[in-house]
């Protein structure tokens, strides 16, 4: 049991790298992230988690990160943008929305592009409706959306492509 | 935005959860959060300490009883409900609501249990697990007891669970081989907020033995609507008769009105949601 | 990045015209941007705002005791203090007496709109800063709030500002040709009682922010921020605070869209300043979402009353007159500019020559506005485009060839609209047929036929025709306020070679995801025949080290012509640099040299050439090889500003020519409606662009993506509403729906380039586009109605108004429009 507490110690993994830390039991799992381990690529764009800017990966899921605690944090394996591309090696989701122009200003595409990872992991072969439903958590102001399906669209075939090769 | 000063403990156990809520007035339970946290960004209630049970497995089974029902732990996710092969087979319409309820992000985190015990009228589960006469399994340190669903929620964040309880479970008895459920909804936008909503359940292939219909949206809690129940039972399952008995829906209702839809417009869209809830219900129970 | 020489011809490189792959991506796909809530300095606190629950409400007493008495609580700012601390108040545009209103970066006195800010908290952490901010005790006396814009300006309405005497901020009377003769002698006058054109945002998904320094060592007041105006907001807040031009400094990187809003900031940036000065730290600011949607600032909302239209029998509209109402808000915060910003486009996309227009801007009990996307014109647009199609509704005109009649057609261009704007080229007719054939508008023809009315679903097809005029002419702001000092525009830019032959660039824009360090470089690359990725644009914006000008900034679809303007003329300045110093250090004469790749050669002699690195060197570290008259002139640094050919309005007559550009946008839409709740779905979407030459199509196509999904939602989902006690409905996306991927139709893009004659480039300012989907949305339920129905009265259409609107027909409900045939 992990007893009660305003403050918290806590043992997790971030983008493949373990560590600790102490934690404010209110901190928002997004103000950890980018206050505490300083890292900017998680954003903030509303109060109430309507609008996607602050999604990760926690032990393999999508979540909206400023809807959870940072004591939530603890044990957890946490994937954010910052992870995806080693040696700045865009990852096929990040080329194809390069590609695509599926960003505009940038700043819901962390939240998006962690969304379009996560789908593809669990659904390859997405239809149209399932990627609009993918980042439907995913408000974005710049693009209309028409970009961004088209380039989770083209992450899919890229990587079946790739797949196809390899095999 | 920012969260009041707040104690956070994780119990291991469901006696242990029990435990901390007992052990302070201001303790909740935090399951999936998708409600209660933007509850505390805004300040609107306190909780001096949180009870997180969003991990305990013990919350989180899905099991078929030996009646062909179900019971769902509190703490199952709605991506769970949606994914999960036992409830598609059985009920798939728990896991067709339960697979449009806002986004991926949301899914992933929100619990059946915690869309209960939020009892906010717009809410999803709620009116379809009373058409579906549910059970809600409630435990305290002193034991367990069942609350069937339409006793349950008492109003906005109140419900039958009181202090030192939680939901622990949530058990869905079988469809008749002749029922059918139905559901729909008048929402702001896609997959998002009810302005008006109705689930039902309908039983009897070409007279309606018995029906449950259930409008969420127009009043605090989910209601049943006895008079366009009665009207339905011994009529004929067609779309004329349902359209009649939606005509019993009208002033007895007092729904409030808000940005998003008059009082006027909620009770107009209720009917008209009851009788396309009931229409969904009788094609799939074979009508 | 290539400066050796090469052995085959030199080949031109231009990528205008072409979608190289963006120069800002890969820092934001990876989550690198800078945006203002990553910036961070030592010592700073957290700041947080202090805001009005109240509409309208006296400030009896402020107490901050509790406050100071938390753990981590650096200082507290109320609104008596703030002022103690100004010069004056804010500068204001409007004459007297609305111009005698006293705005301080605080509220003093009263509260006047629910969010007014009346203190601001400093704090060791974020979350204390809110803790302290709930424990700021303020004593309020709530008074009667006004929030409808046309009885606001009622002499016995509650009053906002006392010294100004009424609510009326502004008005005057828009009159050319000679309406009331054609209303007189017109085959048919048609008549509609009142439209409505509603409070919305583009709501960036960031939000304001800041971290504000006044160094108390050099009195420097530095500022990170979003705010996408820095100039502006200088010059508005140092007066106001007590600090030289040349002691703000503004700065920024990445900034998360901002649409108009962000040039609204300044109040609260003013109040940081004054906060840090008194707390010796720097001051950070992350605004959230609920103040934001309180306080940033929200779209003109503008009220149409006794429209009258003059017909002639052949379907040619003569004019129309009306009475508009537009709603400033509680303070005036860049109004009332919109008072004139609409007569850019007086006659819409029509050859209408008379129009009146009596303008009363009113201010009342709810957020100031501000900018946003398609500022002042959208709204005139709407209500001409809700004219056109009311007219061929009740007339019984086929809408498409009423439009086409009327259109400005392609051979009037340039054409002088009736208050001396001249419209640059175009061709209205084509693009419509374009995006009718893009949606295959036959099919829903006989689909709507098909289905009539009773069948539970109607469809309605729709167009929208729309206008973005870009690149003001400042002087406008004279029509308003006669005393005001400003006239034309400008963008700056510095293109340079740095110390080992780099090539650089920086300009005073602020750009919000339009790609300007990309097209600049294309610009910029073209002119000195290299690759766009060997030239660097320094990204965002920064006052010490770019170059700018007053009307610096990211803002009302100009940077194609402003800010690519003046990166052609500094590129060409230093093409003319480098050329002229290759040919001395060449020995051969300057028509002689050719520039490719960072190498400068003579022509048919490739032996013969130097590169960059070379030619930097003569002027930085290598200058006694130059001739003395060549040290005083040359250095490799050029600046140009591009100023557009603009003359000073005629604030008498309000006539002038007001923009450089009309870019055009015509849309057509189907939807399927409803019939028992009233829901809308769009089952198709088109949306042709003319902005000229495209200088990168993809980004001007993810430019009409953006402004068409903005429009859709505004259209739907999105207003901003306050009751009767000036409380804000919509204080939160809970509330307030933002259109998500679910709601957003697939849209099909079609497009004509009709170069302007007035550009240096042949491009038209774009972006903000002129608000379409609101025209084409509107249009196709209307389509969907009928005869006995009641019009299209308002632009914001959810569900429970399609329903009442299908239904007010059988319910034998006033249907708002008359007509009057000879």
């Amino acid at each position: 049991m992990v007893d009660a507490g305003t403050v918290q110690a806590i043992e997790f993994t971030i983008n493949g790298d373990k560590t600790q830390a102490t934690v404010e039991s209110r901190q928002l799992l997004v103000h950890f992230i980018r206050d505490t381990l300083g890292m900017k690529g998680t954003h903030v764009g509303c109060d109430t988690g309507s609008c996607g800017a602050c999604s990760v990966i926690v032990d393999g899921k999508l979540v909206k990160s400023c809807m959870m605690l940072a004591p939530q944090a603890d044990g957890a394996e946490i994937e954010t943008i910052e992870g995806l591309s080693r040696g700045g090696e865009l990852t096929p989701v990040q080329q194809a929305f390069h590609e695509e122009h599926g960003l505009q200003c940038g700043y819901c595409t962390p939240g998006v592009v962690m969304a379009a990872t996560f789908l593809l992991r669990r659904n390859p072969e997405p239809t149209e409706e399932e990627i609009r439903r993918s980042v439907r958590g995913n408000i974005c102001r710049c693009t209309g959306y028409v970009n961004i399906l088209r380039s989770i669209e083209a992450a899919a075939q890229a990587s079946r492509a790739e797949v196809e090769e390899a095999a | 935005m920012l969260l009041e000063s707040v104690a956070y403990a994780r119990p291991d156990t469901v006696a242990e959860a029990l435990e901390a809520l007992a052990s302070s007035d201001g303790a909740a339970p935090l399951a999936g959060g998708q409600s209660l946290v933007n509850v505390l960004k805004h300040r609107v209630a306190s909780v001096e300490l949180l009870v997180d049970i969003s991990r305990l497995e013990e919350l989180r089974q899905i099991a078929r009883g030996s009646d062909g029902g179900l019971e769902i732990g509190a703490c199952v996710t709605y991506d769970e409900l949606d994914r999960s092969e036992e409830i598609r087979s059985s009920h798939p319409l728990l896991a067709e609501v339960a697979s449009h309820i806002e986004d991926q992000q949301i899914r992933d985190r929100g619990t059946i249990g915690g869309n209960c015990c939020l009892s906010d009228p717009t809410n999803n589960l709620p009116p379809l697990l009373v058409a579906l006469d549910a059970t809600m399994v409630i435990e305290s340190a002193s034991g367990r007891r069942e609350v069937p669903a339409a006793d349950f929620f008492h109003g906005y964040f109140a419900t039958a669970v009181g202090e030192g309880e939680l939901l622990r479970s949530i058990t869905v008895p079988p469809l008749a081989a002749d029922a059918g459920a139905g559901y729909s909804t008048v929402a702001v936008g896609g997959d998002s907020k009810a302005i008006a909503r109705a689930a039902a359940m309908v039983r009897g292939n070409g007279t309606i033995q018995d029906a449950r219909v259930v409008l969420a949206c127009v009043s605090p809690t989910p209601m049943r609507h006895g008079g366009m129940e009665e009207a339905l039972r011994g009529a004929e399952a067609t779309m004329e008769a349902v359209q009649a008995a939606a005509e019993q829906i009208g002033d007895d209702l007092e729904p409030l009105g808000d940005a998003h839809g008059s009082a006027d417009y909620r009770r107009a869209m209720a009917r008209v949601v009851a009788r396309r809830a009931v229409c969904q219900a009788m094609v799939k129970g074979g009508n | 990045m290539s400066t050796a020489p090469t052995e085959t011809p030199v080949e031109t490189r231009s990528t205008i015209g072409q979608s190289v792959p963006r120069v800002e991506d890969r820092r934001l796909l990876q989550g690198q941007g800078e945006f203002v809530d990553d910036v961070w300095m030592h010592r700073t606190g957290h700041a947080h705002f202090v805001r009005s629950p109240h509409g309208h409400a006296r400030i009896v007493s402020i107490d901050v005791s509790r406050a100071l008495s938390l753990d981590g609580v650096y200082t507290v700012l109320t609104g008596e203090e703030a002022k103690e601390m100004c010069a004056v108040p804010f500068f204001q545009i409007a004459p007297a007496p609305a111009g005698n209103l006293e705005e301080w970066p605080l509220a003093v006195d009263k509260v006047r709109y629910h969010g007014d800010a009346v203190a601001v908290v400093l704090a060791e952490t974020r979350e204390l800063a809110r803790d302290a901010a709930e424990l700021v005790d303020v004593e309020y006396e709530p008074l009667p709030a006004v929030v409808d814009t046309v009885k606001a300006a009622d002499p016995d309405a509650p009053i906002l500002h006392e010294v100004v005497g009424s609510n009326v901020a502004w008005h005057g009377t828009y009159d050319w040709g000679d309406i009331d003769f054609a209303l007189e002698n017109a085959d048919h006058v048609v008549e509609i009682d009142r439209l409505h054109f509603h409070r919305f945002s583009s709501t960036p998904l960031e939000c304001n922010g800041a971290v504000v320094h006044w160094d108390p060592g050099t009195n420097i007041v530095s500022i990170s921020s979003n705010n996408q105006m820095p100039m502006f907001a200088s010059m508005v807040i140092g007066p106001t605070i007590g600090v030289a031009s040349n002691r703000l400094t503004f700065s920024s990187q990445d900034i998360g869209g901002a649409f108009g809003i962000k040039i609204g900031s300044y109040p609260q940036i003013a109040a940081l300043a004054l906060l840090s000065k008194k707390a010796g730290r720097p001051a950070k600011w992350t605004e959230y979402r609920t103040d934001h949607m309180l306080s940033a600032g929200h779209g003109n909302e503008r009220t149409f009353l006794d429209t009258k239209v003059a017909v002639q029998k052949d379907g040619t509209i003569l004019g129309f007159k009306t009475r508009a109402f537009d709603d400033a808000g509680a303070y005036l915060h860049y109004e009332p500019l919109g008072a004139v910003i609409w007569s850019q486009v007086s006659c819409g996309c029509y050859r209408l020559k008379h129009l009146n227009v009596d303008y009363t801007e009113t201010l009342t009990n709810k957020c100031p506005t501000i900018p946003n996307r398609g500022y002042s014109r959208l709204q005139h647009l709407w209500l001409t485009e809700r004219i056109i199609d009311i007219v061929a509704h009740e007339l019984g005109f086929d809408p498409v060839q009423l439009r086409k009649l009327n259109y400005v057609q392609p051979e009037d261009y340039p054409y002088e609209t009736p208050n001396g704007c001249v419209y640059d080229s175009g061709d209205l007719p084509r693009s419509l047929d374009i995006a009718l054939e893009l949606i295959d508008v036959e099919k829903w023809r006989a689909r709507q036929r098909e289905l009539g009315h009773g069948s539970g679903k109607r469809i309605g097809i729709g167009i929208g025709s729309t206008l973005d005029s870009g690149t003001n002419n400042f002087g406008q702001a004279r029509i308003v306020n006669p005393d005001l000092p400003f006239s034309g525009n400008g963008e700056a830019c510095f293109a340079k070679l740095d110390l080992y032959g780099e090539v650089n660039v920086n300009l005073g824009t602020t750009p919000q995801g339009q790609g300007h360090e990309t097209t600049a470089a294309q610009v910029v690359a073209d002119i000195l025949n290299m690759s766009p990725d060997q030239v660097q644009v320094t990204a965002g914006f920064n006052q010490q080290q770019n170059t700018y000008v007053a009307f610096s900034g990211t803002y009302a679809s100009q940077f194609a012509v402003t800010g690519l303007g003046a990166a052609q003329g500094a590129a060409e300045k230093l093409r003319a640099e480098i050329i002229e110093l290759a040919a001395y250090a060449l020995q051969a004469d300057a028509d002689q040299i050719e520039l490719a790749d960072g190498m400068c050669s003579v022509r048919g002699d490739a032996e013969r050439a130097i590169p960059f690195i070379g030619i930097a060197n003569m002027i930085y570290s290598n200058n006694a090889v130059l001739t003395p008259e060549m040290r005083d002139r040359l250095s490799l640094n050029c600046r140009h500003v591009y100023t557009p050919p603009f003359q000073v309005p005629d604030p008498e007559k309000k006539t002038g020519n007001l923009t450089l550009t009309y870019a055009s946008q015509i849309h057509a839409c189907v939807v399927e409606v409803d019939e028992e709740t009233g829901e809308v779905k769009i089952l198709d979407y088109a949306a042709v662009d003319d902005c000229g030459k495209r200088i990168h199509p993809q980004i001007v196509e993810g430019q009409v993506h953006g402004a068409t999904a903005l429009g859709i939602g505004a259209a739907l989902y999105e207003a901003f509403e306050y009751d009767e006690t000036g409380q804000l409905q919509q204080a939160s996306f809970y509330d307030y729906h933002a259109l998500t991927a679910l709601d957003a139709p697939d849209i099909k893009t079609g497009e004509i380039e009709s170069p302007s004659p007035f550009t240096p480039n042949g491009a038209k300012g774009m972006g903000e586009g002129g608000g379409a989907p609101l025209h084409a949305i509107c249009s196709a339920i209307q389509d969907a109605l009928g005869p006995e129905d009641a019009v299209v009265y308002d632009s914001h259409n959810p569900w429970e108004r399609v329903w009442s609107l299908v239904h007010s027909g059988e319910r034998g409900e006033p249907r708002g429009v008359k007509v009057t045939s000879k």
